[in-house]
């Protein structure tokens, strides 16, 4: 006898669009970013009630706007993405710890688990012209294998922001350390220990950052490590895409992460700290927010490529 | 599709935006806002097919005086836009990119 489950199952595997991922039972999202930006935009900190943006944190006023890239390069053209021709990028400036973030804002109806998945791929601009001094970087001295630009990559990162049940407010974050400040590899992933500096911190003269800080917890000693290090396919150099999967389960209801998937790695993420703020929020009761940043740790221009997202829960 | 490409910067030397991706657009239009500073600014298109080198679309420039809004459409433009500028004295300069398939 064929049960519900097997019929979904059958339905899904049938299906080329959704078969590559493995979504719990109620599909929120499915963002193919061949065919728009599914809400995915741009993260500006708040400003005042007379809109006037000097109000705007320093080191939230600059994440750039999202852009649906065909994975243009200069050697061979139009690379195209995993599911069609275009892909979400995400894209810092060329100035050391600069980070663009993207974010999807919806509100919860339920509790219990939450998952994300995605195909994504990482890279660094590629550099043009120059003297032989290029082909070193951090690590890297070019060998035909290894590139420098793979050193040129800093980090990327997913992450929630979620509030509820009386203005009880908590991010889970997941971030691929690529290399460190002084960019040698580290490639491991991490996630703070503290929450995310406010606007509402800075108006009251708890904290304010400088341009380009690390917005999601600034001070590198907040940040630890889970899992073993991960070696990532950054395919030689700055111009092949090659498409990883990533699925990531958190839990609303213990307000904890659960784990994160990488490919072949499945990481057990529910000792990960997920600490809350102390204070409550008001007007975000129910928030469900998620957001991709990418940082680069040189002055060359990060790019985080997304060829789509699942978001699934089981409420 | 709506991009933002500098948000109340200020400027007083010459300068150029971030590239942005266009290749899924037929259709591009510049908003360019001086939205602070007592300096004038002259804009051009530029073009290019990596998003790493660049050469000017046309050759009109447009003038932005303090406290203006000007716009622009760009046609025939390939897979990437950005804007070059002059300054003289210092401008605070919001730019919108407006595009559609």
């Amino acid at each position: 006898m064929t049960t519900t489950s097997d019929l979904r199952t059958a339905l899904l595997s049938a299906d080329p669009r959704l078969s590559k991922f493995s979504p719990l039972p109620r599909i929120l999202a499915f963002d193919e970013f061949d065919r728009g930006t599914h809400g995915w935009t741009e993260l500006l900190g708040n400003y005042n009630g007379r809109g006037d943006l000097s109000t705007v944190d320093d080191h939230m006023r600059d994440f750039r706007p999202p852009q649906l890239s065909a994975c243009n390069f200069f050697d061979i053209g139009t690379h195209g993405a995993l599911s069609g021709t275009y892909a979400l990028k995400l894209a810092t400036r060329p100035h050391k710890g600069h980070t663009a973030v993207a974010i999807r804002r919806l509100t919860m109806s339920g509790r219990g688990l939450v998952q994300l998945e995605t195909y994504f791929a990482f890279k660094s601009e590629a550099t043009l012209g120059g003297g032989a001094e290029l082909d070193n970087f951090g690590d890297v001295q070019w060998d035909g294998n290894t590139h420098p630009s793979e050193a040129q990559f800093g980090a990327f990162t997913v992450a929630t922001d979620l509030c509820g049940d009386g203005g009880l407010r908590y991010h889970t974050v997941a971030r691929y350390q690529n290399t460190d400040l002084d960019n040698h590899f580290t490639r491991r992933w991490m996630a703070p220990t503290v929450p995310e500096p406010t606007p509402r911190e800075h108006f009251e003269g708890k904290v304010k950052l400088e341009y380009a800080a690390d917005f999601t917890a600034p001070n590198p000693e907040d940040w630890q490590a889970f899992g073993e290090p991960q070696e990532l396919c950054y395919n030689e150099v700055p111009t092949k895409v090659n498409w990883h999967y990533l699925r990531w389960l958190i839990d609303t209801d213990k307000r904890r992460n659960v784990e994160l998937q990488v490919n072949d790695r499945v990481m057990d993420m529910r000792d990960v700290p997920v600490p809350p703020y102390e204070e409550r929020y008001e007007t975000l009761e129910n928030l469900l927010n998620f957001y991709f940043s990418v940082r680069t740790h040189s002055s060359v221009r990060n790019f985080l490529f997304l060829d789509s997202v699942l978001i699934s829960v089981d409420w | 599709m709506t991009a933002v490409l500098e948000r109340d910067t200020t400027f007083d030397t010459r300068f150029a935006t971030e590239p942005y991706e266009v290749a899924w657009a037929g259709e591009a239009r510049w908003f360019v806002q001086h939205v602070g500073g007592d300096g004038t600014a002259t804009y051009v298109t530029q073009v290019s097919p990596d998003g790493i080198t660049w050469c000017d679309l046309d050759d009109v420039e447009h003038i932005v005086e303090p406290g203006k809004l000007v716009s622009w459409p760009a046609a025939g433009f390939g897979h990437w836009l950005r804007l070059r500028a002059k300054v003289e004295g210092s401008v605070q300069v919001r730019i919108h990119l407006a595009v559609k398939a």
